[in-house]
């Protein structure tokens, strides 16, 4: 398979290309804001499928060529969808998911504040 | 098991007649609600029994066990699967009906009686369902030799214990539920009403806590990634739950001296149950997307659906139609009071609530409107809830010390003394770390501070609510070491073959030797290794492959060391067709001190129940 003699060339050029601790620190952090597709709710970070191994290679390697990180989530929603992505943006499908708790809270808010408070 | 089949029918017949009857004489209710109970039990042990003698010509036995296991997990093993649990699910219902009849004396009859046939109708439905959907005791011919055996993840203790705990919590929802439609239809809530319904409110949410924490400790060293809490949708489930019924627990507290807030009450209750049922829809259903979901049918969740609609629906009806807000004058508090901080508690736990609903709910909801799949994830519920924390603890210091109706605050050098040193002090301890350190300083200090002056409250003070003190106390242990536990974390993650050495500049990690073991009902690959840090202090370590036979299922066996202070964590994968081992080493530090917070927490629950009684 073309994925393990990747894998086998990676584990073989690890320890030569000295990747600092802090782009290993970007690679785990990439990974658990990935879903790994095949699993049953597992970040690929978590996860040692087949698929979740394969994307971190390529995590490994787009970090490399200098992506950052907001290119990578990029790369991988236009792969394989919005799906992957376990931060998601705001956009006009998700207005409702990210501004719904805030107005909640300060309808609460408002509630509390005119119908129980009284101003000295 | 046939017999059991008929058990069922014939109780699901005599919970209708109990149903009709009910509006006869007292004595009689408490019989047929024992007896009730007895059959339930009885089918239960049947269940139970027929798991232990492996008999194959049950249906559920046959998906869900195997004759090689061990007894303990053949006993768990009849509620870790949908039928099994679904039964547990009734077991408690008639459980907590009958308990509640036994135990409550003062109250009128007739809430008694109307409690009770809230109560039964849930009971009916759940019978219904059982039969329809799910029957334990279907029967299969012929008969086969040997069963399809348990999911080796759930072959645990933890997670053998973690159901029927879980339930008490989530179907002890229930009997607030149906005492507060009950006492809603009977116009009779009260200051007296609050504080028997309240150790009642307290009961499921100590089993609550206790619930989600066993299953929480058992997806940290059994799932393997060494987390503990994933946000994942079947989690979140328990977690709303939870967060209701803490708001509850609060409000109950104004309502028990005040006699206000009534409606807000009652819609908490009815919301607290209904969370609960959803949960078990969505879990049920299998429309989630989970590391949790073992088993799902479609025709289960539509049942479950209109069941949780139908019940909505009568508890709305029940809503409007009796209840009459009569203290609409009482309802105004001076802004610095109890009452006011108590409903700043209800407003963010309800934000709370509302942040972890949305985000389990609406990827559900796109999917079926627009059928746009996005993924809901720890980052979001991080964002959302993170920043409102940091008010939340600062409130959850102070509003304690506030009293009834109108206060002063007392001790205000004390105050902001602590609230300096808790910043001083969070910025010492960060002051190494550059990553996120402004925000990280702020949570930390406010949980310092809710820490030191829970504690000062604990000891100057001959403090009146100890129960109050000891949970706010837990809550702030839980915040610190869950931060620490976050930003002090360290990891290695690493390809290793038998005889090499792993090493940077703390940590050495040698993998030694491989031993291979042979179970009843696994074969295992031990790895050994040996992990020494810089102090020169050596850990040996094996973490275990193990293959299980029956489903034939791999899975990784951490290895954990805890101590006091932090948790090592190790555990191996193989490398696919390689002799490679994909080795991932943690240190957690404070990992003991989340599970012990939240055991104060529970614990601060009982002595609160306990001070009730006396």
């Amino acid at each position: 398979m073309k994925y393990l003699k990747f894998f086998l060339i990676v584990i073989i050029l690890f320890p030569l290309s000295s990747i600092n601790a802090e782009e290993n620190d970007k690679r785990n952090k990439i990974t658990k804001n990935l879903r790994c597709l095949i699993c049953q709710g597992q970040s690929v970070y978590d996860s040692d499928s087949e698929f979740a191994n394969s994307l971190k290679i390529v995590v490994d390697k787009k970090l490399q060529e200098g992506l950052s990180e907001d290119q990578i989530y990029e790369y991988f929603k236009t792969k394989y969808g919005e799906w992957i992505l376990y931060d998601p943006g705001l956009n006009k499908n998700t207005y409702i998911l990210w501004l719904l708790p805030i107005l909640i809270f300060l309808i609460g808010g408002a509630i509390i504040y005119k119908s129980f408070i009284v101003k000295k | 098991m046939i017999i059991g089949l008929i058990i069922g029918l014939s109780l699901f017949y005599l919970s209708y007649k109990n149903f009709n009857n009910s509006i006869i004489l007292d004595n009689k209710i408490l019989s047929f609600t024992f007896l009730q109970l007895f059959f339930v039990v009885i089918s239960f042990l049947c269940l139970i029994f027929s798991f232990v003698i492996s008999d194959f010509s049950n249906e559920t036995v046959f998906n869900n066990s195997h004759t090689t296991k061990p007894l303990f997990y053949k006993i768990s093993g009849t509620w870790g699967n949908h039928e099994g649990s679904l039964l547990l699910w009734l077991l408690v219902l008639t459980l907590f009906i009958f308990l509640f009849l036994v135990r409550t004396k003062n109250q009128p009859v007739k809430y008694k009686i109307l409690t009770l046939v809230f109560q039964q109708i849930i009971i009916v439905g759940f019978f219904l369902f059982l039969i329809k959907t799910s029957n334990p005791f279907n029967y299969i011919f012929p008969i086969p030799t040997e069963g399809l055996g348990l999911n080796p993840i759930l072959q645990d203790p933890a997670l053998a214990i973690h159901p029927p705990v879980l339930y008490l919590g989530y179907v002890g929802s229930s009997i607030i539920f149906s005492s507060v439609l009950a006492a809603t239809s009977l116009k009779i809530i009260s200051t007296s009403w609050a504080s028997h319904i309240k150790k009642w409110i307290l009961i499921s949410w100590i089993f609550l806590t206790l619930g989600i924490l066993l299953g929480s400790i058992w997806a940290y060293y059994e799932l393997g990634w060494g987390g503990f809490w994933f946000w994942d949708p079947v989690e979140n489930v328990s977690l709303m739950p939870w967060l209701a019924l803490t708001t509850l627990l609060h409000c109950i507290l104004v309502l028990e001296k005040k006699s206000i807030l009534t409606s807000w009450v009652i819609i908490l209750s009815i919301a607290t149950f209904t969370l609960s049922m959803c949960g078990t829809f969505l879990v049920r259903s299998g429309i989630l997307n989970s590391v949790h979901t073992f088993a799902n049918d479609p025709e289960r969740g539509l049942f479950i659906l209109v069941f949780l609609f139908i019940l909505i629906f009568l508890s709305i009806l029940i809503f409007f139609f009796f209840h009459k807000d009569n203290d609409r004058k009482s309802y105004s508090f001076f802004w610095l009071s109890k009452e006011t901080s108590i409903l700043i508690n209800n407003w963010f736990m309800m934000y709370f609530l509302s942040v972890v609903l949305i985000g389990t709910v609406y990827p559900i909801f796109l999917d079926v409107i627009s059928s746009q799949k996005i993924s809901v994830g720890p980052p979001f519920y991080h964002k959302l809830i993170i920043p409102f924390l940091i008010p939340f603890l600062l409130m959850m210091a102070i509003g304690p010390k506030l009293k009834w109706i109108k206060s002063q605050l007392e001790d205000k050098v004390y105050l902001i003394s602590f609230l300096i040193i808790s910043i001083l002090l969070a910025f010492l301890v960060l002051k190494n770390f550059n990553q996120n350190i402004l925000i990280n300083t702020i949570l930390i200090s406010s949980a310092l501070y809710l820490f030191f002056i829970t504690l000062r409250d604990f000891f100057v003070k001959k403090y009146k609510n100890i129960s109050q003190n000891i949970a706010h106390f837990g809550f702030s242990l839980l915040i610190l070491s869950i931060l620490f536990n976050n930003i002090f974390a360290s990891e290695i993650i690493t390809n290793l073959k038998v005889g090499e050495t792993f090493e940077n500049s703390k940590t050495k990690i040698v993998f030694e030797s491989v031993d291979q073991k042979k179970e009843k009902n696994y074969n295992a690959i031990i790895a050994n290794f040996s992990i020494s840090n810089l102090n020169g202090d050596e850990d040996r370590f094996s973490p275990e492959l193990r293959i299980y036979n029956q489903p034939v299922i791999a899975t990784s066996e951490a290895d954990i060391k805890t101590t006091l202070m932090s948790d090592k964590f190790i555990v191996i994968n193989l490398v696919q067709n390689q002799d490679f081992f994909n080795v991932r080493y943690q240190v957690k530090p404070f990992m003991l001190w989340i599970w012990l917070s939240v055991i104060l927490i529970c614990f601060a629950g009982i002595v609160s129940f306990l001070q009730k009684r006396s």
